[in-house]
């Protein structure tokens, strides 16, 4: 086994125990995530079947193929992260404004006894 | 019950005295941020037609802004933290809404808006002409210094809305607006930041909103300009713009 198999297979062993602890309660994000697992431990020991997967695609390599899924996958994500980040902020605005005009409200209150 | 509110002299603690029963249901709302030119001024001046409640939207300034304030007969609603312009506009709306308000006004509070326009503003809305009114620097010739690349990118901007909205307007993003009871009910601004002048065009057209748009003086001075914004600020507009139309 070569160097960069156990850097990588390393990697995802400690990324895996991580996602593994935290979502316990959600088995279908689990078993995808296992299934992933899997599937990158497969094609680090065995790079040769990402090959043969790549040019039944219609890809040059194995690793271009990878590139590619990974520019989709990260885009989905910077999608996912976009809609929840503005979600937070909607929350938060919400929170803000009431804040301050809960404050103004009751000064106004206060003052008008 | 809502009494006129009044800055008394240490703002940290609380902003307000002055029991003035029966407060104007005609609001002008100022949204500011670190204003460090005359917007005492711009307040009185507001102030002198004598029907304006005047409602300041203080946008988490960290300078001295409330103490500039003290004593003028106003409400002032702070934000802990800067949101942006959008979010102290839906702040301003939604507090009017709490008043009861039958008018409300946007007004800027960097002194490029002239208060002796306001009477032609909301007599659209008086006169149950409009829903809406849209004030517009471009329907006469009463534009002062704006430099040619404002100009183009405000033509640019109008493009843009008209796209996305189906609303083509002569002035693109005024914040010199008016708005009736039935308007403040809908409108709901959710772009924290500039896009919020189309959102608010989006939404006039979502919910059949009548418009019109009236005429107003302009003025820039170099405050304003340095306040004011850019090209490039336009371009971020435009993605947030994209960016609403896909998540909502």
């Amino acid at each position: 086994m070569s160097g960069i198999k156990i850097i990588l297979l390393t990697g995802i062993v400690f990324i895996s125990l991580y996602f593994i602890i935290r979502l316990k309660k959600k088995l279908l994000d689990l078993l995808l995530l296992i299934l992933m697992i899997a599937l990158a431990a497969v094609f680090i020991i065995w790079p040769g079947i990402t090959n043969a997967l790549a040019r039944e695609l219609g890809v040059g390599r194995g690793a271009d193929l990878v590139f590619y899924i990974s520019i989709l996958i990260f885009w989905f994500v910077v999608l996912k992260l976009y809609v929840r980040i503005r979600s937070l902020e909607q929350s938060f605005t919400d929170m803000i404004r009431q804040d301050a005009i809960t404050k103004a409200e009751n000064l106004s209150k206060d003052h008008s006894k | 019950m809502f009494v006129q509110l009044q800055l008394l002299d240490r703002p940290e603690t609380g902003i307000m005295i002055q029991a003035e029963q029966n407060t104007s249901k005609i609001v002008v709302i100022i949204p500011a941020y670190n204003e460090s030119g005359d917007m005492a001024g711009v307040i009185r001046a507001v102030l002198s037609h004598g029907i304006f409640s005047v409602i300041v939207v203080d946008d988490g300034s960290t300078n001295q802004l409330a103490e500039s304030l003290v004593r003028l007969p106003i409400f002032y609603i702070k934000h802990r933290v800067n949101l942006g312009q959008g979010a102290a506009l839906q702040t301003g709306m939604a507090f009017a809404r709490k008043m009861d308000a039958d008018l409300a006004v946007t007004f800027d509070a960097d002194g490029q808006h002239d208060a002796s326009d306001l009477p032609a503003l909301i007599a659209p809305i008086l006169e149950q002409e409009a829903d809406v009114v849209f004030g517009s620097r471009f329907l006469e010739k009463k534009v002062s210094r704006m430099s040619f690349g404002r100009k183009m990118v405000l033509q640019m901007a109008r493009v843009v809305n008209f796209i996305f909205s189906g609303l083509l307007l002569s002035d693109a993003h005024n914040g010199l607006r008016a708005f009736n009871k039935r308007a403040l009910e809908k409108i709901e601004i959710t772009e924290n930041r500039m896009a919020h002048a189309s959102e608010i065009l989006f939404q006039v057209k979502q919910h059949n909103l009548s418009f019109i748009e009236v005429p107003v003086h302009i003025q820039y001075t170099p405050y304003s300009h340095k306040k004011g914004q850019s090209g490039f600020d336009g371009l971020r507009v435009f993605i947030d713009i994209v960016l609403h139309k896909l998540f909502g």
